[in-house]
């Protein structure tokens, strides 16, 4: 009898208590993550899964702020330019790699000769195709070396994470990584889910959450549920839709632009007058509001990220005037022409619905339009065909580095890898404006080029997409235009 | 029987060797892996280097050779998704899937074994017109939106098992029924089809009149001689779950599986990866054919195997 009473008040002290028992220390955040990583070495492939993780595990020469100024990080100050062809780093003292190793010049040295090493088929070259080695000057000072000036290289170390100078040859590197940053890793269950505890001796300010759990959902259906049963914290790429059924959301601007790309050769396109015509009979802020829910923002007349360097600020967007463009196309005698555009579907955010929106923008027009959607292989097949360019080819861009040049060197100059144009005096700019050093004569070489591509109506910009993130009630944190899942700046209220 | 069971690996052998063969063309002819994996921006000496490392670069012909002499060892080369080997990865995954086809098939022919036998007992009775009711509507039912609907209700709404993910047998839960309602539906269908076409046979009708009850008919004879084509068919639906609707059902659940892994490979274009899965599924689709055919001679000793 006596016993039970006793037994029975400590189950009923035990189910008071242990409610709460959790919540006095170790906050703890779920983070759902589209697509899975699949490696956790930081520097081998280009895979948003990997990146949402390991951005919190490996740091890098310089950062950004999240509106998206570039910082120091790991280096001391920012760098310094030698000579055209060498930027020289100071590096930030104390710091080790969470396997003991120090971070100094000979991990930056192994960084960067790892990562352009052609054996190592780095998916992330795109990023890194100047750089051609680096040399230790002193223990914390490095110089980086480039084929040709390059103005872009602090943008760059911005994406080029540090990794230890002897384990990143071990094997075990890619499923044990070991980095400068808040976080280290826990544990790690394929396919399902990612475990990551704070970096006790992280040299920066001691972030609140203690853990981080990554899960990787593809379903977004299935994401927002799990957001909704109180299972995750964070879920990436809400669909505009969504956003009211879910406890919070916030959306920033993202480094995703939808564009069009006209050819200056084909039949109907040479003709300026049509490609105008196709510019002005877009109603983009409706595109905007009707397929995004607002969750996304009429391009300023480029293709150009508003946040990189080299917008474009002088460009007035392309008005909505379909009584203009049915007259120009009347005036070019183009009308029932017709007019191929080439994309996809199912890689970007709702891309089929906006190719046939705009499509149909331009049979009001006049034209007749025939749509080439095509499986993703077959798409870049085109989209990257040098020989025979579509009419109009859809495609959305992403600038990672928030610099012009990737807009430009990509859509923009001819011969560029997705241009459609034979320009030769603005691909002279671009090449130009690559290697300027001079930050004021390189923002207006691309202010050139880009008003010439406004005037010459070489593209057909259309949206700049938001990132819409998903949170429960209990997480605060303002996303970044980045688009990096940097947990250290998120804070849960219990 | 042993004569016999050679000669279908034997054959099973070829099936293999001849679906991997077609695989290895065909992925060659569609996807080009380094416009897929790089970024957008890469430039053709960037995408040309990938190629090489991957050996992508080299004849057809002699891609094939390599890639035969790797098959005897099953290597299956390097996952480009993953960049570890191609059969890791599988391994890591395919006891996740035969887990879930377990669960769901499992689920589905305890189901309809009963369904169907009551349904057959008095054809356009209540009880079978409510089953043939059930068993439309399940077969109706797209998958995919069947599991975001089992998710919307009984994960977030009432917030009695988990919305998506592995783990303990609570993840299981939702999965394996999204998997098994159109299996159930089509498996019952067929047992009380059968039943009913038995129950009409003259044998039964001698049964009873020589005074076996009804139960016993039912049990012994009837059911019984349904077993073979319902075996045929629950051994398809394996081989569909297993080459189809796991896919489905891993995408919306979160269930890291084949089906799910796939996916990605596809998504990918990583050939390597893909190769592997399809070798992996063919090995499964031919061992499941043998086992259902040594399967028919134990239940019906007259069926003879040759």
């Amino acid at each position: 009898m006596k016993i039970r009473r006793v037994l029975s008040r400590v189950a009923l002290l035990a189910a008071v208590s242990l409610p709460f028992a959790g919540v006095a220390h170790a906050s703890q955040v779920t983070i759902a993550v589209g697509s899975e990583a699949s490696t956790l070495d930081p520097q081998k492939r280009d895979d948003g899964g990997e990146r949402a993780i390991n951005d919190n595990i490996y740091e890098t020469l310089m950062m950004r702020t999240p509106q998206g100024e570039l910082v120091p990080g790991l280096a001391a100050a920012p760098p310094t330019q030698i000579d055209a062809t060498t930027w020289e780093f100071k590096l930030r003292p104390g710091v080790k790699f969470t396997n003991g190793e120090p971070f100094n010049a000979d991990a930056v040295v192994v960084s960067v000769d790892r990562i352009i090493d052609p054996a190592f088929a780095s998916e992330q070259m795109s990023y890194f195709g100047t750089l051609t080695g680096a040399e230790k000057v002193d223990d914390l000072t490095v110089r980086i070396k480039t084929s040709g000036p390059d103005p872009i290289l602090p943008s760059r170390m911005y994406w080029m994470k540090m990794v230890p100078a002897k384990y990143s040859s071990d094997p075990k590197f890619a499923t044990e990584p070991a980095g400068t940053g808040p976080y280290k890793l826990a544990s790690w269950t394929r396919g399902q889910e990612v475990v990551l505890d704070q970096n006790p001796d992280y040299w920066g300010d001691k972030p609140t959450i203690d853990e981080v759990h990554f899960r990787f959902i593809g379903e977004p259906g299935t994401r927002m549920s799990g957001l909704m049963a109180g299972e995750l914290d964070v879920i990436t790429n809400l669909l505009p839709e969504f956003v009211s059924s879910v406890p919070k959301s916030a959306a920033v601007q993202g480094v995703e632009t939808a564009v069009i790309i006209l050819s200056t050769e084909n039949e109907a396109t040479k003709d300026e007058r049509v490609r105008k015509a196709l510019n002005l009979a877009i109603d983009r802020k409706a595109l905007a509001d009707s397929l995004y829910g607002g969750y996304a923002t009429p391009t300023k007349g480029q293709l150009v990220n508003p946040r990189a360097f080299g917008f474009n600020e002088a460009i007035e967007p392309y008005p909505y005037d379909p009584a203009q463009a049915k007259a120009l196309i009347k005036e070019a005698g183009a009308e029932g022409k017709t007019i191929t555009i080439v994309g996809e579907a199912g890689r970007w955010l709702k891309d089929r619905e906006l190719i046939e929106a705009v499509g149909s923008y331009w049979k009001d027009a006049g034209l007749n339009v025939e749509f080439k959607i095509e499986e993703f292989g077959e798409y870049l097949n085109q989209l990257f065909d040098k020989n025979h360019r579509p009419d109009a080819v859809f495609v959305v861009n992403s600038n990672e580095l928030l610099d012009a040049d990737r807009e430009t060197s990509f859509a923009y100059q001819a011969g560029g890898t997705a241009s459609s144009n034979k320009d030769e005096e603005m691909a002279e700019w671009v090449k130009q404006a690559r290697v300027e050093t001079d930050v004021a004569k390189r923002k207006e070489l691309y202010a050139k080029i880009t008003q010439k591509a406004h005037d010459n109506n070489y593209l057909v910009p259309l949206l700049n997409m938001q990132d819409i993130y998903g949170f429960s009630q209990r997480l605060d944190w303002a996303p970044r235009v980045d688009a990096k899942l940097m947990v250290k700046e998120m804070k849960v209220s219990e | 029987m042993g004569a016999f069971i050679l000669r279908r690996i034997f054959q099973g052998f070829l099936v293999v060797l001849g679906v991997t063969i077609v695989v290895f063309v065909a992925t060659r002819l569609v996807g080009d892996p380094a416009k897929v994996m790089l970024p957008l921006s890469a430039t053709d000496e960037q995408r040309a280097a990938f190629e090489h490392k991957f050996g992508l670069d080299r004849p057809i012909a002699d891609q094939f050779v390599t890639f035969v002499g790797d098959l005897a060892t099953f290597d299956f080369g390097e996952s480009m998704w993953q960049r570890r080997p191609a059969m890791d990865v599988v391994a890591g995954r395919l006891p996740n899937t035969l887990k879930l086809i377990a669960a769901g098939l499992g689920l589905a022919i305890i189901l309809a074994l009963p369904l169907g036998a009551i349904a057959a007992i008095r054809p356009g009775g209540i009880a079978d017109r409510i089953t043939v009711f059930g068993g439309l509507f399940g077969l109706s039912l797209p998958q995919f939106w069947l599991g975001l609907l089992l998710i919307m209700l009984v994960a977030v709404k009432w917030r009695l098992l988990p919305t998506s993910g592995y783990g303990g047998w609570q993840y299981f839960i939702l999965p394996a029924i999204t998997l098994a309602v159109p299996a159930t539906a089509r498996l019952m269908m067929l047992v009380r089809s059968s039943v009913i076409d038995e129950l009409n046979q003259q044998y039964v009708r001698t049964a009873r009149a020589k005074g076996l009850r009804f139960s016993q008919v039912l049990f012994g004879h009837a059911l019984r001689n349904a077993m073979v084509p319902f075996i045929t068919l629950a051994g398809w639906e394996f081989i569909s779950a297993l080459a189809g609707y796991t896919v489905v059902v891993e995408t919306v659940f979160a269930w890291p599986g084949l089906g799910l892994t796939a996916m990605q490979a596809i998504r990918h274009s990583d050939l390597f990866l893909l190769q592997a899965i399809v070798f992996t599924v063919a090995i499964g689709i031919v061992l499941v054919n043998i086992t259902l055919d040594v399967i028919y001679k134990l239940i019906d000793p007259r069926i003879k195997l040759a």
